[in-house]
């Protein structure tokens, strides 16, 4: 491991606000796992007990993560690891103590698609644990324990996906204000693409599978061959991001 | 001896507007270069095309015999650089900022930490955040982070800024120290002209991006213009004489108070001028230009205030 990834990785779990989002996100799922059960609550939010329980509680409860609160967390650590950064001149340090331009985008990028992955993990463990503690071991059941790991992997792979485009965005804006921006247009533009019937945008789309997998496979095992798909494209997607940022990391002039 | 630092043709145009042009220098060990100009001419960009933080357009870049061109990683294992104002990890300690850094060496014995902040005196403050230091604070930590590594050459963007006179003598101290005793060379822009005549060994100064004026610091302060007030008995007739008399320039007069600047005579023969042209001396010094009389004079003076 570079010492500069090791430096970035602790700078990034010394921030406090990682801890007070998981405390409030397992405060949320421990809330929501008991208060759908009542039936004025199943009433007023408009779900199903049945469906939305049990063992799908921890799938129900990872598209509230992944789709937007997630994004919108990541865009919010990813401007004050970089934009922040780069604004109180401290980015770029590491180059004045004999790191390159393209070392320290790699363990910039190693340390935020890491923490993408570990945060998909965590969500993971903090809807199985309330879910646990809810129903107890009927949420084990084989068939959907599969399904939601699968869900949990795609979402693990979308998340660093968008972690290395937030990344590219950082780099190329230097300005936390307008990433935040286009990260909003792009979750806008993502829920009108996948109620759009523009089959070939909705193809190529990377957060059309993730709305498809969420929604229209929802509580549904996938069939292999589309995740191989979703999973090929946004690998493309992310190598894609990741030259785009590493290419106007050689070209800025701090 | 080796040179340090060669830098040749140095050129950078932002859009359309050229930032510096075809700059070039060289410097030796233990040198210490002052980078002179006003705001905007340059200086900031030069060093960090020097620290390969800017591309440059043309120009070439040698440190310790290592283009930056060829093998940048290799050659900036040399420089030690703290530019733009002090920056650090706001949450962390002196000594843990440091440290941060220390670990991006292979070879940093433990303690240098210690030893570093100790040189710039702040070992006492080593265990406060850097949040609560005051900008002065900072800029030695600032120096401390460019000492890590044992550069040849330490780069410092404006130093002395947010330093009080205390602080600002002992910064320069410790530079004229590292450079006598460590042989390690220093590029140190700044606006305290009077503070660098004294101890820089070299000066270049900046306008508009190019270099007006360079060389040794002596050099050129011994090839400044030697000024002389004086005070005569006569009023009348006197800048008539003076017109007449070869080698001097009459820059002001105000009744018998008058103000030559020798330009190929030397003192002696100036007053025996006077004496011959039957003047009466009543009162006279002579002065040099010092670096800040000849730096407003190359960047167009003093701009007026409107009150």
């Amino acid at each position: 491991m570079y010492p500069l990834t090791k430096l970035y990785a602790q700078k990034m779990f010394r921030l406090k606000l990682i801890y007070i989002f998981f405390a409030c996100f397992f405060t949320a799922s421990f809330f929501y796992a008991f208060l759908i059960s009542t039936p004025q609550m199943e009433e007023l939010l408009n779900i199903n007990i049945r469906i939305v329980g049990r063992e799908n509680f921890p799938e129900f409860m990872m598209r509230f993560y992944v789709g937007t609160v997630g994004i919108l967390f990541n865009v919010f650590l990813l401007t004050l690891f970089i934009c922040e950064e780069d604004r109180s001149k401290i980015l770029y340090q590491p180059l004045l103590h004999g790191e390159s331009r393209s070392r320290m985008i790699q363990s910039k990028t190693y340390v935020a698609v890491s923490m993408s992955i570990v945060f998909v993990l965590l969500i993971a463990i903090i809807n199985y644990t309330t879910a646990f503690i809810r129903w107890g071991y009927k949420i084990f059941e084989t068939a959907a324990v599969i399904r939601t790991i699968e869900k949990y992997l795609l979402s693990g792979i979308y998340m660093s996906c968008i972690t290395l485009g937030i990344i590219a965005l950082c780099i190329c804006t230097r300005n936390t204000w307008k990433t935040i921006f286009f990260v909003a247009i792009y979750i806008l533009t993502d829920s009108f693409i996948y109620s759009s019937n523009i089959l070939f945008l909705q193809k190529i789309w990377i957060g059309y599978y993730l709305n498809l997998w969420a929604f229209s496979y929802e509580y549904q095992k996938m069939p292999l061959k589309e995740m191989l798909w979703e999973v090929f494209i946004m690998v493309l997607y992310g190598i894609m991001f990741y030259q785009v940022s590493l290419y106007r990391t050689k070209k800025i002039d701090f | 001896m080796e040179k340090i630092i060669t830098v040749q043709n140095l050129r950078k145009v932002y859009k359309k507007e050229t930032a510096v042009e075809n700059v070039c220098f060289e410097l030796m060990p233990g040198n210490i270069m002052g980078l002179l100009g006003t705001n905007g001419a340059g200086k900031t960009t030069t060093l960090k095309m020097i620290t390969n933080l800017c591309s440059k357009d043309k120009g070439k870049i040698i440190i310790d015999d290592i283009s930056l061109d060829s093998n940048p990683g290799l050659a900036l294992s040399k420089v030690g650089a703290a530019l733009d104002t002090p920056s650090f990890y706001q949450e962390l300690t002196a000594r843990e900022n440091i440290e941060c850094f220390a670990r991006l060496y292979k070879n940093i014995p433990n303690g240098q930490v210690m030893e570093l902040l100790d040189y710039v005196g702040l070992s006492t403050q080593a265990e406060k955040k850097v949040k609560k230091f005051s900008l002065g604070m900072k800029q030695r930590l600032a120096l401390a982070r460019a000492m890590l590594g044992q550069p040849k050459l330490i780069i410092l963007d404006e130093p002395a800024n947010g330093l009080d006179p205390q602080g600002q003598i002992s910064l320069y101290r410790l530079i004229c120290d590292m450079a006598k005793d460590k042989k390690t060379t220093f590029i140190v822009s700044s606006h305290q002209l009077h503070d660098m005549e004294k101890f820089c060994t070299d000066i270049l100064i900046l306008d508009k991006g190019k270099s007006i004026l360079q060389g040794k610091t002596e050099e050129i302060l011994s090839e400044t213009t030697n000024i002389v007030d004086f005070i005569l008995e006569e009023t009348e007739v006197v800048e008539n004489v003076l017109s007449h008399f070869r080698g001097i320039s009459l820059t002001s007069h105000k009744g018998n108070q008058f103000t030559v600047k020798l330009e190929s005579i030397c003192l002696d023969e100036f007053i025996k001028k006077l004496v011959e042209n039957n003047l009466h001396i009543r009162y006279l010094s002579m002065r040099k230009n010092s670096l800040q009389d000849l730096f407003l004079k190359l960047t167009g003076g003093v701009k007026q205030c409107i009150h």
